[in-house]
């Protein structure tokens, strides 16, 4: 496992790096201690538990929450001191985070480009991303899974160099999932670093080039999901999940 | 400011796609008009009601798009986690909430421009005496209004509790601080009452600039004060 990372190394970029970050909320401990990196042009996996620390992990990485202690840095910057020069290069979905009602497919796109200073063509990437013809739907109006496929889409209108995808799948049918599958792989085929928590193993499997299990604020493993199996002793990644969580298997 | 335009074009559509606003912020105000001056007539003092209640009216309207919408729309986008969504990209708090206040008065620009037409063209109201004072009584009237609207938008939870709150206040208000009643017509303990409240200035500064009468340094300063104390508070305060 460590060869292989340390001829990665000398390849790749590391885009995300944390060490020892730590997180509390009104005295309750969220994040003990978690350590990652994540190399420029991966799918990299969050996996875990509820209530494990993946949210508040990926919202410290986007800047939207800040840590108690430990190193964090984002394309070499620090998510809390420089959260002006590091939001025009991430894009992120939240989890349960929404649109005003009314508000069309369109108009978010035009309005969330506006924000950036070098943004992508967003009548482009409406096409791209099959929106079009929902380009004068509200929001309210929309399924799951074209909302999921809008939140994408506002990920990236900034041409950003990182995205945080979370729980990306979760409450979508098995179609609107596989698809959804489809489209966060050509994300990463763009050449944009994907983070992504997920509840699902099968999905992990998938599309995770690397994956980290958090469970009580830690990083218990990572490694491919191969690797994971490997530790594991266990055929599926569900299973090695399971082993690796000291949850029981189903 | 990057963006600010997009963003009050986009807050003007929803605000035109929700009725609610539409009725309480235009027509209401509108048909209170037709109410009041449906049967002519003049205050004692010879002011024609048409004179009198064109900016009263026009200070209901502030309060509603001030007092009411404002705050129910920034809770709401907290309670829905717009604003979280909104803080992951680069666009300014400043920006954000500043494209926010200039749509809400917009709203009430319209439904000022609605009051002084029908006024105007149904009921003969004179133009305004000092359209320059009108003017700015009417900006500060709006910036402390909008003030005291974000600050219960800064710390209302949902957008529900924020519309009732606002409601509370505002109904009150317009009528002890002589925006539906002349302040002439009330008793001289209830209008000592309504000058305490935020909304008075506004009414007297708004109602002077219309006739002529000299406005009060002390009512526009009271404004100034309130915008600077509440948007003061509503900053430290606010939470995404």
């Amino acid at each position: 496992m460590s060869e292989v990372a340390a001829t990665d190394d000398s390849v790749n970029m590391t885009v995300i790096e944390i060490e020892g970050m730590s997180k509390s909320y009104r005295g309750k401990q969220v994040l003990e201690s978690v350590s990652l990196k994540v190399e420029k042009g991966e799918i990299f996996g969050i996996a875990g538990p509820n209530g494990a620390g993946k949210t508040t992990t990926v919202e410290c990485m986007a800047g939207l929450r800040q840590r108690d202690g430990g190193v964090l840095r984002v394309l070499g910057l620090d998510p809390q001191t420089d959260r002006r020069r590091l939001l025009p290069r991430v894009g992120v979905q939240l989890q349960e985070a929404a649109l005003p009602d009314a508000l069309k497919v369109g108009e978010a796109l035009k309005m969330y480009a506006s924000f950036y200073e070098k943004p992508a063509d967003w009548r482009a990437l409406m096409d791209e991303w099959g929106l079009t013809e929902r380009q004068r739907s509200s929001f309210r109006s929309l399924s799951g899974g074209w909302k999921q496929r809008l939140f994408i889409a506002l990920a990236l209108v900034g041409n950003p160099e990182v995205v945080f995808l979370d729980e990306l799948t979760t409450g979508l049918d098995p179609s609107a999932r596989r698809m959804t599958w489809g489209l966060v792989r050509e994300i990463r085929d763009r050449g944009v670093t994907v983070v992504l928590v997920t509840h699902f193993m099968d999905e992990a499997q998938a599309l995770c080039d690397r994956m980290a299990i958090i469970d009580q604020g830690r990083v218990i493993t990572h490694g491919t999901p191969g690797e994971l199996k490997a530790q594991g002793r266990t055929e599926s990644l569900e299973d090695a999940y399971f082993a690796l969580t000291g949850g029981q298997a189903a | 400011m990057r963006g600010i335009t997009q963003v009050i074009a986009v807050e003007l559509k929803l605000i035109a796609r929700d009725p609610m606003s539409a009725f309480f912020a235009l027509a209401f105000p509108a048909i209170m008009l037709w109410v009041k001056l449906r049967n002519g007539g003049s205050l004692p003092s010879g002011l024609s009601l048409a004179d009198a209640n064109v900016p009263m009216l026009t200070t209901f309207v502030i309060g509603m798009a001030a007092l009411v919408i404002l705050p129910a729309t920034v809770a709401q986008y907290r309670e829905r986690l717009v604003l979280k969504r909104l803080r992951a990209t680069p666009a300014s708090p400043g920006m954000l909430f500043g494209a926010q206040w200039v749509a809400h008065m917009l709203l009430a620009v319209f439904g000022t421009a609605l009051l002084v037409a029908i006024g105007f063209f149904v009921y003969g109201a004179s133009a305004p005496a000092n359209v320059g004072g009108v003017v700015v009584a009417w900006l500060l009237a709006a910036l402390s209004l909008s003030a005291i609207g974000f600050l219960l938008g800064a710390v209302v939870p949902s957008g529900r509790g924020a519309t009732v709150i606002g409601l509370s206040l505002f109904f009150p208000m317009v009528f002890i601080s002589g925006a539906i009643i002349p302040r002439e017509s009330m008793g001289g303990s209830m209008r000592a009452i309504g000058d305490l409240t935020p909304m008075a200035p506004a009414v007297q500064a708004i109602r002077a600039g219309w006739e002529g009468s000299a406005m009060s340094p002390i009512s526009l300063a009271v404004m100034l004060g309130i915008c600077l104390v509440a948007g003061g508070v509503a900053i430290k305060a606010f939470r995404w």
